[in-house]
């Protein structure tokens, strides 16, 4: 029995892709029980019991090192812990920076280094685009209003403004970008990316990079239906060879290790890098039922397990979400205040 | 036998805040009964509070540890204390004692780093406001000055002309390093040809010998590449100068600018993650030396680090003097220190240590100063169990700026006290009285009150 | 007394759910001890009492967190008016 502690099982509306990795563990070969991680006694997947047998409420990454080192120790000691697979950005770093650590007490992770982490930002896809032979969409950087009106008249309308990391705009005249810009600057702070648009399919790829350049496997999805916050909510599986294979270069070039997404736009022959997640998508279990269980085959190999590496999977296969919900006793609730666990 | 007591607490659970452990986790409230083995009641005892304390030996430790990385990597290292972050005389002395000479930003500072003894050869004088007049000393006293205008260099040839000397000078440059906002407003434009203009306007004046370049990039840099660009364009201007100019290039100073383990407001994650190592800081800028210098050519690389050599050696003990219930629930507990005397607080979200153990739950709460104005917050939300009047809170690092950014406004300026290797504690700056501040006023006969 | 805090639910643990309002409130022990002693009706002067008599506490200290423990209560409607 292998007991993986998952996080970002916050199944809202903008969903964590905790419980789509959850799901894909409990279909696993191996005879996995999966823990919640959570931020907060009201994620929902604190309740659902039926994939997490247990959860723990964890200390925020900010409030340091150390006390989120303990408090995975804590359950570690207590209930028993092989590998955990964080899935929020911001957690990351600190998973990464404590691997090892986390290592030599006997939880095991598979996680990208903290250069590949950084590509991440959006600063950097221009980087990234020249060494995979892609395009991106026209970028500048801009920290100010008249770089930002520069920007605009470079590129012309619409122009997509984004944050480095969070929130994507598209502006069809000065007054929306000025607007898009401090809303941005408000949040996220400094630089804002100011970009061109580009047409075409939007397409993503979810991937487990194997750290020396191959592969456990790609799956190609295109979204047919997303919701006012961008989210998937219907979908179907491409296999759209320049994808594919740009994707392919991207993890050898990069020697990618770990869970990534990969979001393009397709036009014919021409693939526009838009972003790279370094860690899975909340749609992951789309991977699992068409056959490529990703979140299964990223467990063993951090549990040093040979994993698969077929990705024969079809096009055509259909996503679909739904919403559901289900009634429980507020004794649940009140556990996960007062113990920090249920 | 009676229960231990703690305070009485209730909390409201609320969705987004329904975290056990908040950012400050019980568990790991941290208890500071003393700084470098003296404990610190004794200290509040003898010298106050609010008070200023700094270890000599953390000290000496980061600078060491910073002096260790750079000069295990390059062969030609020199060290500037940069006098805007701490200006004690105190503190400096100790760095000077360690190797470092004095970067100084104003006349006063030139004035304050000389007086303590500093050789004149031994100031860097920097800043985009010089006057004429401290121009001519440092000249004549032969100290290291970089050029932030074209003024500038008008003035330095008037003083070359005044003095019968060719002074030998440097360059202010800014530059496009990847680092947002770019700190375009000192010194001279690399991109945009300006920092060719003014070379070719000093040759042109044949009366300053151009021996460097400086540069400084901004502020808590969290990026070593910023470094590695940094670098990389100042040899290779510095290359374009030599070769089209015949100035040979003996310096590169390029500034600091490294973070402290200090908690940027903003930054997500934790000092420990978010912020490099010196070492990761090191190696980019001397690998980035050692393969664009050409071979056998080892200028000097300067380094102006501040912040991240005292910023964790300094701490400030303060006192609860009052708790309150705000109507919104949150608690609040009045301190006997605010932004007057800890001006990062308006950046920097201090490590809070209590300096006994205080049993009860964590609550939300806001800490604020002494002072009868609303801006005055320590902390505008931490978690702490509930603090008896007279607990003393440990707040740090404050070792940067503090000490030379606080206002004298409505208060006095505390005492700030050095703890040496040795565990000796030096008084080095005596609290301020009524005489320090009405020192330099005068009444006219005419206003004398007769009460 | 305020019927309010007749009608709240109190559990070992220190949770409370107002089931008129929906809202859940946790407390440490000491605000547990408090909350039981309000619920049946004793006195501000009572409550000091017992909190002394349990706890390693003076009068003053006890006092002085009573009343910033009840003024807590009646922020969150917890309380009516002046109930103590």
């Amino acid at each position: 029995m292998y007991k993986v502690a998952v996080s970002g099982i916050n199944a809202v509306d903008n969903p964590g892709p905790g419980v789509g990795i959850a799901k894909g563990l409990k279909e696993s070969s191996l005879n996995v029980s999966v823990y919640g991680l959570a931020y907060d006694a009201m994620e929902p997947g604190i309740y659902m019991k039926w994939l997490f047998e247990k959860s723990f409420v964890m200390p925020y990454p900010s409030a340091g090192e150390e006390p989120f080192i303990d408090r995975l120790l804590y359950i570690k000691s207590n209930y028993g812990l092989d590998a955990v697979i964080p899935a929020l950005d911001a957690e990351l770093p600190l998973f990464i920076k404590s691997s090892s650590l986390l290592e030599s007490y006997g939880v095991k992770t598979f996680l990208p280094t903290e250069e590949q982490f950084k590509l991440r930002g959006k600063d950097h896809l221009p980087e990234i685009a020249e060494r995979i032979e892609v395009k991106v969409p026209e970028t500048r950087i801009v920290t100010s209003y008249e770089e930002l009106s520069k920007a605009v008249e470079e590129l012309g309308f619409p122009v997509m403004i984004k944050g480095i990391f969070y929130k994507a705009y598209k502006a069809f005249n000065i007054s929306q970008a000025t607007s898009y810009f401090n809303s941005i600057v408000a949040e996220w702070g400094y630089p804002v990316i100011v970009q061109q648009v580009v047409t075409g399919e939007e397409m993503n790829v979810v991937g487990v990079g194997d750290g020396e350049g191959g592969h456990f496997g790609l799956v190609g999805i295109k979204k047919l239906w997303i919701t006012s916050l961008g989210k998937i909510w219907t979908g179907v599986t491409v296999r759209n060879e320049e994808l594919l294979s740009a994707t392919e270069r991207f993890v050898s070039e990069f020697k990618w290790r770990g869970a990534f997404e990969f979001e393009c736009i397709v036009n014919n022959k021409d693939i526009y890098l838009i972003e790279v997640n370094p860690r899975f998508p909340a749609w992951v279990y789309f991977a699992t039922g068409v056959g490529v269980n990703l979140p299964d085959r990223l467990l063993k190999a951090a549990l040093g397990l040979e994993p698969e590496r077929d990705w024969d999977y079809p096009a055509g296969r259909l996503y679909v979400r739904f919403t559901d919900d289900f009634v429980t006793d507020m004794s649940e609730f009140q556990r996960v205040v007062t113990r920090g666990e249920n | 036998m009676k229960e231990a007591y703690e305070k009485p607490v209730i909390l409201k659970l609320k969705t987004g805040m329904m975290n056990k452990f908040g950012s400050s986790p019980a568990y790991i409230r941290k208890v500071r009964k003393e700084i470098d083995g003296i404990p610190v009641e004794k200290l509040v005892e003898k010298f106050g509070s609010p008070l200023f304390v700094f270890s000599e030996k953390k000290l000496r430790q980061k600078f060491r540890e910073v002096k260790n990385a750079f000069t295990l990597r390059y062969p030609n290292v020199e060290f500037s204390w940069s006098y805007k972050t701490n200006y004690l005389d105190a503190i400096c002395a100790v760095l000077h004692q360690e190797g470092e000479t004095a970067e100084v930003v104003s006349e006063f500072e030139y004035e304050k780093a000389r007086r303590l003894g500093v050789p004149g050869n031994q100031i860097i004088y920097n800043g985009p406001y010089k006057p004429y007049d401290s121009l001519v000393t440092a000249v004549k006293e032969g100290a290291r000055i970089n050029i932030d205008h074209f003024e500038e260099i008008a003035d330095l040839e008037k003083v070359a002309d005044e003095l019968g000397v060719k002074p030998r000078v440097g360059i202010r440059l800014n530059m496009d390093t990847g680092i947002h906002p770019q700190w375009s407003r000192f010194g001279f434009n690399l991109e945009s040809g300006q920092a060719l203009d003014a070379v070719k306007r000093i040759a042109s004046g044949g009366k300053l010998e151009l021996v460097g370049l400086h540069c400084h990039i901004g502020t808590f840099i969290l990026d070593p590449h910023a470094y590695e660009v940094e670098v990389k364009k100042m040899v290779d201007f510095a290359y374009t100068v030599e070769d089209q100019f015949g100035f040979k290039i003996e310096y590169l100073d390029i500034g600091g600018g490294f973070p402290s383990k200090n908690r940027l407001k903003g930054i997500y994650l934790p000092p420990e993650v978010a912020v490099p190592s010196v070492d990761e800081f090191a190696e980019r800028v001397c690998s980035a030396l050692l393969s664009s210098l050409r071979p056998g050519d080892y200028p000097k690389l300067i380094l102006e680090s501040g912040r991240a050599i005292v910023d964790e050696a300094g701490y400030l003990i303060t006192t609860v003097h009052a708790a309150k219930r705000l109507p919104s629930g949150l608690k609040a507990y009045v301190l006997d220190a605010g932004v007057n005397i800890l001006f990062t607080a308006f950046w920097y979200k201090f490590n809070i240590e209590i300096d006994r153990e205080v049993y009860g739950t964590s609550e939300p709460c806001v800490l604020y100063g002494p002072l009868c104005m609303n801006i005055d917050v320590v902390d505008d939300l931490t978690y702490l169990p509930p603090l008896p009047r007279g607990t003393r809170l440990i707040l740090s690092p404050v070792g940067a700026y503090n000490v030379t950014q606080w206002m004298q406004f409505i208060r006095y300026r505390p005492a700030v006290v050095l703890i040496g290797e040795n565990g000796e504690v030096d008084l080095i700056r005596e609290a301020e009285d009524l005489t320090d501040i009405v020192r330099r006023e005068k009444l006219p006969e005419r206003l004398k009150l007769e009460w | 007394m305020g019927n309010k805090l007749s009608r709240i639910a109190l559990n070992d643990e220190g949770f409370i759910f107002d089931p008129e309002t929906g809202n859940s409130y946790t407390v440490n022990r000491t605000g547990l001890f408090i909350l039981r002693l309000l619920k049946e009706g004793k006195s501000e002067k009572e409550i000091v009492k017992s909190l002394t008599e349990t706890f390693n506490v003076d009068e003053r200290e006890a006092e002085r967190d009573l009343i910033d423990f009840v003024e807590q209560l009646r922020l969150y409607g917890l309380l009516e008016g002046k109930n103590v």
